[in-house]
């Protein structure tokens, strides 16, 4: 492997998320034109599209020899596959729902894998200003300033964030059902706002102490999983084994203790991977 | 009361309220000391408690006339009544559970009532320095920017906040349940902040399109009422009925065809007058 200046790969990704801000901002204001890929909530919109080409090239003009997987481009048909070599994740706009309906929970999602584990991640939400940052065994951040997870142990105390969003699957809407309630009679609360990379980034930052999700992507997670890790938290799959990127779910928490009441907890479903 | 008079009460509500919000980020910050009320999710800290104090004790050296209706006091055994003397609704913090966790959606909500209908309405979150505000007849603002409620009238394409939380009484839960999975079947998505007036304020920003509970209480929705209508926005009784701020319900939307939709989807149950 050529040597690889992750200094240098991080001012990038540092770069491309503020640049990319700046076009989140500017569209979010006004109208979209919105597309509908797999079903009349799953929407794309030009700047998702503008973004990631964007990012994209850039970063094969400067890393010609890293791999892409990127959320537009899978979506178009290239093929979503983690190697050992140098990967870099992108969701151009996470939480496009609320993009499209100026909600102002939205961001791009940058990571950078090697060896098939995350070593850097950014995620910015220019609407709130909220730029979150991690590397490998350096910490994690919010606008330069180290978060931690709460590292509550106890379900009852804690604020599960999840979301409750429709599948049209009869079967896995039950399951969601299920787990949902579980969930309310247990804990202190729950909250849902819709983007699953900040979702994971108020777990990091120690304002919620749960996580879960069945049905996202590997770009919706590739960057928060070690923003959780940096800070202190858990990252598992929801059957309580180790995390896998490519199989559509992910269990993060405040503590060990708390991943385990959830494990114990939650009925699982296999989505197609990744 | 006169054009003077309103506009006195708003620069008051507006600089108490800013005041508070310091109050309220520095306790969010620290450890709290927390109290159960009710049950282990009806939470009060020392940080609500100064609020409600500081904002009373300021607002009766300036008018000494005016009436109050505040969450602390009221859960302290002041009455909660509603005559058409000037009167002041404080939730001195709003999304009390949010600020336990240091979860950034909570706020001040300050209203003033005059002959029974809202006039002056101040909605502040300084975690987020969010300030929205409004004036009977003068419009809704959010950080000095006028506010216009969504254009959308079609649940399908519309956002739904709401609160997912547990309910002791097994029949009320059983239909905030059912509520809960009618509209998340039937919306574009559903969002859970944890605070009724902030929830309230996304649908006048037109961030959401509809927001509904059972459950809140007068001070949840005293100042939130006025903000949506001034953006253009609906506030009524879930049963279609007029709004009755001490029934302890609410349904606000971006316009009546969508409210009509929710009226139709929802059942309804009663709890205990404010």
């Amino acid at each position: 492997m050529n040597s690889l200046d992750l200094d240098d790969c991080f001012q990038t990704a540092l770069d491309l998320a503020k640049e990319a801000g700046l076009i989140i901002s500017e569209a979010f204001k006004k109208a979209k034109k919105v597309e509908e890929k797999t079903s009349p909530r799953d929407l794309v919109t030009e700047t998702d599209k503008l973004i990631e080409d964007q990012v994209i090239s850039k970063l094969q003009e400067l890393y010609p020899n890293h791999k892409f997987i990127g959320e537009e481009s899978t979506a178009a048909g290239i093929k979503c596959e983690l190697t050992n070599d140098p990967t870099w994740i992108i969701d151009p706009v996470d939480g496009t729902l609320n993009f499209v309906h100026s909600f102002p929970y939205t961001c791009i999602s940058i990571a950078l894998w090697v060896d098939k584990k995350p070593c850097l991640g950014v995620v910015y939400n220019p609407v709130l200003q909220q730029l979150y940052t991690a590397r490998k065994n350096a910490g994690a951040f919010l606008n330069g300033e180290r978060i931690r997870v709460s590292g509550k142990e106890d379900l009852s105390r804690s604020l599960v964030v999840m979301e409750m969003g429709y599948r049209p699957d009869e079967k896995k809407m039950e399951v969601v059902h299920r787990n949902a309630k579980k969930l309310i009679e247990r804990c202190h609360g729950t909250r849902a706002l819709g983007s699953a990379a900040l979702d994971m980034c108020l777990v990091a930052e120690g304002a919620a102490e749960v996580y879960w999700e069945n049905g996202l992507h590997a770009w919706d997670m590739a960057a928060s999983v070690l923003l959780i890790t940096e800070a202190g938290g858990v990252v598992l799959d929801i059957t309580g084994g180790p995390h896998d990127l490519m199989n559509r779910r992910v269990l993060c928490a405040a503590s060990p203790q708390l991943a385990q009441q959830m494990v114990q907890l939650l009925e699982v479903y296999d989505e197609d991977r990744d | 009361m006169s054009a003077e008079e309103q506009q006195q009460w708003f620069d008051f509500a507006l600089d108490i309220a800013k005041r508070a919000g310091l109050v309220i980020k520095d306790g969010f910050e620290k450890t709290k000391t927390i109290e159960m009320k009710d049950n282990p999710r009806d939470l009060v800290t020392d940080t609500d408690k100064a609020v409600e104090a500081l904002v009373i004790g300021e607002i009766s050296k300036t008018f000494p006339d005016h009436k109050f209706i505040g969450e602390e006091s009221t859960a302290a055994g002041a009455k909660c009544e509603l005559t058409d003397s000037p009167t002041w609704i404080i939730d001195p913090v709003d999304g009390t559970m949010n600020f336990v966790h240091s979860f950034p959606y909570t706020c001040i909500s300050l209203a003033v009532w005059c002959e029974q209908q809202p006039c002056v309405a101040v909605v502040h979150n300084p975690i987020l320095d969010l300030t929205y505000t409004a004036r009977k007849d003068h419009g809704a603002f959010l950080n000095g920017k006028k506010l216009s409620v969504s254009l959308k009238d079609d649940l399908s394409q519309s956002l739904v906040m709401t609160e997912l939380w547990c309910r002791p009484d097994p029949a009320k839960m059983a239909v905030a349940t059912a509520n809960a999975m009618k509209v998340i079947k039937k919306c574009h998505g559903p969002r859970c902040m944890g605070s009724a007036a902030l929830n309230m304020c996304h649908v006048a920003q037109g961030a959401a399109e509809v927001y509904y509970e059972i459950g809140i209480h007068a001070w949840d929705t005293a100042a939130a009422s006025l903000i949506v209508r001034e953006a253009g926005g609906v506030v009524m009784d879930m049963t279609g009925g007029p709004y009755d701020l001490m029934n302890r319900r609410v349904l606000c939307a971006a316009n009546l065809k969508l409210a009509q939709q929710m009226v139709e989807l929802l059942e309804v149950y009663d709890e205990d007058r404010d």
